[in-house]
């Protein structure tokens, strides 16, 4: 591996040593991109990398898809195994731990420091939110580019119709559960309108569990190690048991597991009056709701506090140094405000940074689109979304539990604690060469 | 068999009998060596692309590190017997196995039946079977977006009809006990078509004086079909019964795009156990004994069934 990596070198060196001519070329690089939402945006991308090019003659950067946040991973993966990695691509915020951990990522701290500003204040242009997925160790590993967060969204007719005030959203789980109620509508034991949906598909799943957990008071993960969840807790427990009385006891969420597009569809069709779905989701609600409808935070049960979402550029290991550079310039180029505005308009995702919101441009959007605006203020109680060691099986254990929760199979209690043991298990080996590896 | 012929010529020379076969191999090979050659692209790629890639999972599948940061070393058996104490593995199967039988028996059914019904050509059953055979030409996962919508709970197609009759709505594939059946339907949507054209093929075999014989005997279409037409189709069954056992374990297309194994393993089959072993555990020991236990079982099957239609041709 390492006499491969010194050969690669050498021989590198031998080429720029004997065609001089070829540095003088643009340097050609790769951006991975997914898209996670719909095929608008391939398009958006293609303009965005043409303005690159024509604004930066000495690079050529060339975007290219790669599927959801999971196929660019594995994509990306097989890319580097291959020993041609990307420069730059466009990863799913909470596979950086995971991927840190196998040695796939480069440490961004010496091209901020060969910049002439310091960690902080590069870091300092993005929401304090996002921090916590860009930051391992003390080093930055990723540069946050779309982001969300999850969201209540209301149909404002409905609600109207059922006496209630859509401007005054519901706040609390106590006030939710009591608007779900109101909204549900029966026919005899049939439910022809159901009072809200949540989202339960593996990803989503965890993310809603993550939520409401925070809602209630507690957190998913160690946010400081990747090798600790916290499933069987009361404050998740009190969040499960929640969700569970919304389809067994209130009767007021259908049962069983329905994927993100499915509560959507649900929503847009007047089949479920209220959903908690992502921000991601906001510009398909605007275009498609033929009804009046109303975002709100998520209702709290002892606070306010969200997990994000999103994607954030990296730069995997084991680069030639000019294609680094090549890659952090267009890594610093496609997060500046005006371009991450633009990006955050074509999407629907909010721009991560900050003064992406004091451009002309977005002031005007605000202006037209209020409902936007929810998502930034929500951000203000957003907290990093759970990443650890294994992340995606370590989430699997808990959305299997859940699932059979949901379809009335387990009790809240024995599923937490089976999820708890199953994790523990898939984290261990990280544990004894961290944590449990003693002097 | 063909290499048993140059045995039965005559060989006039008094030889030792090691030097005769030398001799005769090195003739055999003189005589095939144009035939290698030609062969010799499509080999090279089949070494690179199918026998490299296979060789490179056994090899794989003898390697393991014990945490994230310790170099791979080898293991030998320890991955296989991992894979086979992982309970998600012996679900998979055991998930395989009833989508096997529950799609192919069906399928094969329903199949037959089709055939049956439009063994006759005219200007109906030609649409027919093009309608028949139309789910054999859309991809897997295009299919699977369509389904996708029809099985929406409370939105969707199939609740739209059906939610009338019942009183509380099946979440079709959020539901553990249903959702295994939900995507067993699509298999058997699909394939019954493209089985039925092998079936097709078998009754344009059965012997046309055989059947107008049983005719003049006064046999009616029942007699016919148990004991003509079904046995003379024997070996298109047990064809279709491997093509069909070995979609069960290759196309997991709509296993991917539907319900990703959920919920709760529910869905769960080996080749998508696999991936979850190579892409989400990032397993590339486990994901490759795995991968290895399937190809032996793929290849017992084969090997059996291929055996079974030779010694059924060359009986009586």
């Amino acid at each position: 591996m390492l006499f491969s990596r010194r050969l690669m070198l050498g021989l590198a060196m031998a080429g720029a040593l004997a065609f001089p001519a070829m540095a003088e070329g643009p340097t050609e690089i790769d951006l991975f991109f997914p898209v996670p939402v719909d095929g608008k945006l391939a398009r958006d991308m293609g303009t965005l990398i043409k303005e690159f090019n024509e604004t930066h003659p000495d690079i050529k950067a060339t975007a290219v898809y790669t599927g959801s946040y999971d196929d660019t991973l594995i994509k990306t993966r097989a890319a580097i195994k291959a020993g041609k990695p990307p420069a730059a691509v466009i990863m799913s915020a909470n596979f950086l731990l995971d991927m840190q951990i196998e040695n796939e990522l480069t440490n961004l701290d010496s091209l901020i420091a060969a910049d002439g500003t310091t960690k902080e204040q590069f870091l300092g242009q993005f929401f304090p939110a996002l921090q916590g997925n860009a930051v391992i160790n003390r080093s930055v590993y990723g540069v946050p580019f779309h982001n969300s967060t999850p969201l209540l969204y209301i149909n404002a007719d409905q609600a109207k119709e059922a006496g209630l005030d859509p401007n005054k959203p519901p706040q609390t789980w106590a006030e939710l559960t009591d608007w779900a109620k109101k909204l549900t509508k029966r026919e005899g034991d049939k439910v022809t309108r159901w009072g809200i949906a949540i989202p339960c598909a593996y990803d989503y799943c965890g993310w809603m569990m993550e939520t409401l957990t925070m809602t209630n008071g507690g957190r998913y993960y160690n946010e400081e190690f990747g090798g600790e969840v916290y499933y069987d807790t009361p404050s998740m427990l009190g969040a499960l048991t929640w969700w569970n009385d919304l389809i067994a006891k209130h009767k007021v969420h259908a049962p069983g597991a329905t994927p993100g597009p499915a509560v959507s569809t649900s929503f847009i069709s007047g089949n479920a009056a209220m959903m908690m779905l992502s921000t991601g989701s906001l510009t398909y609600v605007r275009d498609n709701a033929k009804f009046n409808y109303k975002v709100a935070f998520i209702p709290r049960n002892v606070r306010n506090a969200v997990p994000i979402g999103g994607a954030s550029l990296i730069i995997p290991a084991g680069l030639e140094a000019d294609k680094q550079k090549a890659a952090w310039t267009l890594i610093k180029w496609m997060t500046s405000p005006e371009k991450s505005a633009w990006w955050s308009r074509a999407t629907g995702y909010f721009a991560p940074n900050m003064a992406a919101y004091k451009t002309p441009d977005m002031v005007d959007f605000l202006g037209k689109n209020p409902d936007a605006k929810t998502a930034v203020e929500q951000l203000d109680v957003a907290k990093p979304w759970f990443a650890t060691y294994k992340t995606v099986p370590v989430r699997k254990t808990l959305e299997d539990e859940v699932m059979l929760v949901l379809n009335g199979k387990k009790q809240p209690k024995e599923a937490l604690a089976a999820a708890q043991k199953a994790a523990d298990e898939l984290l261990k080996p990280y544990n004894a060469e961290t944590s449990l590896k003693l002097p | 068999m063909s290499l048993a012929e140059p045995a039965a010529l005559p060989v006039a020379t008094s030889a030792p009998p090691r030097l005769h076969a030398l001799r005769r191999f090195a003739t055999g090979f003189k005589a095939s060596l144009p035939a290698y050659l030609l062969l010799l692209p499509s080999l090279v790629f089949l070494a690179l692309f199918t026998y490299g890639a296979m060789g490179r999972v056994f090899v794989d599948a003898l390697y393991q590190r014990t945490t994230p940061k310790a170099p791979v070393r080898f293991v030998g058996l320890d991955n296989i017997t991992a894979v086979l104490a992982d309970p998600s593995f012996t679900g998979a199967v055991v998930n395989n196995l009833i989508y096997a039988v529950g799609t192919a028996i069906p399928s094969i059914a329903l199949a037959l039946l089709f055939a049956l019904a439009l063994s006759r050509t005219n200007a109906v059953t030609s649409a027919l079977r093009a309608a028949l055979f139309l789910p054999v030409l859309i991809p897997m996962v295009a299919a699977s977006a369509l389904f996708l919508f029809i099985f929406l709970p409370n939105v969707g197609l199939l609740d739209y009809y059906i939610g009338r009759l019942l009183p509380v709505l099946p979440n079709w594939l959020g539901d553990p006990d249903i959702a295994l059946y939900a995507i067993m339907v699509i298999t058997i949507w699909k394939n019954a078509g493209y089985y039925m054209l092998f079936f097709l093929a078998g009754l344009q075999a059965v012997p046309e004086d055989v059947m107008e014989a049983a005719h003049l005997d006064g046999a009616g279409p029942f007699m016919r079909l148990r004991y003509i037409i079904l046995p003379e189709l024997r070996p298109t069954f047990l064809f279709v019964t491997v093509i069909a056992t070995l979609n069960a374990v290759t196309q997991v297309d709509h296993v991917f795009v539907m319900t990703k194994g959920g919920p709760s393993n529910a869905t769960n089959l080996v080749l998508f156990y696999i991936y979850e072993q190579a892409v989400e555990h990032y397993d590339i020991g486990k994901a490759s004994a795995a991968t290895l236990l399937t190809l032996a079982a793929l290849m017992a099957l084969t090997a059996l069934s291929f055996r079974t239609l030779a010694n059924r041709d060359g009986g009586p």
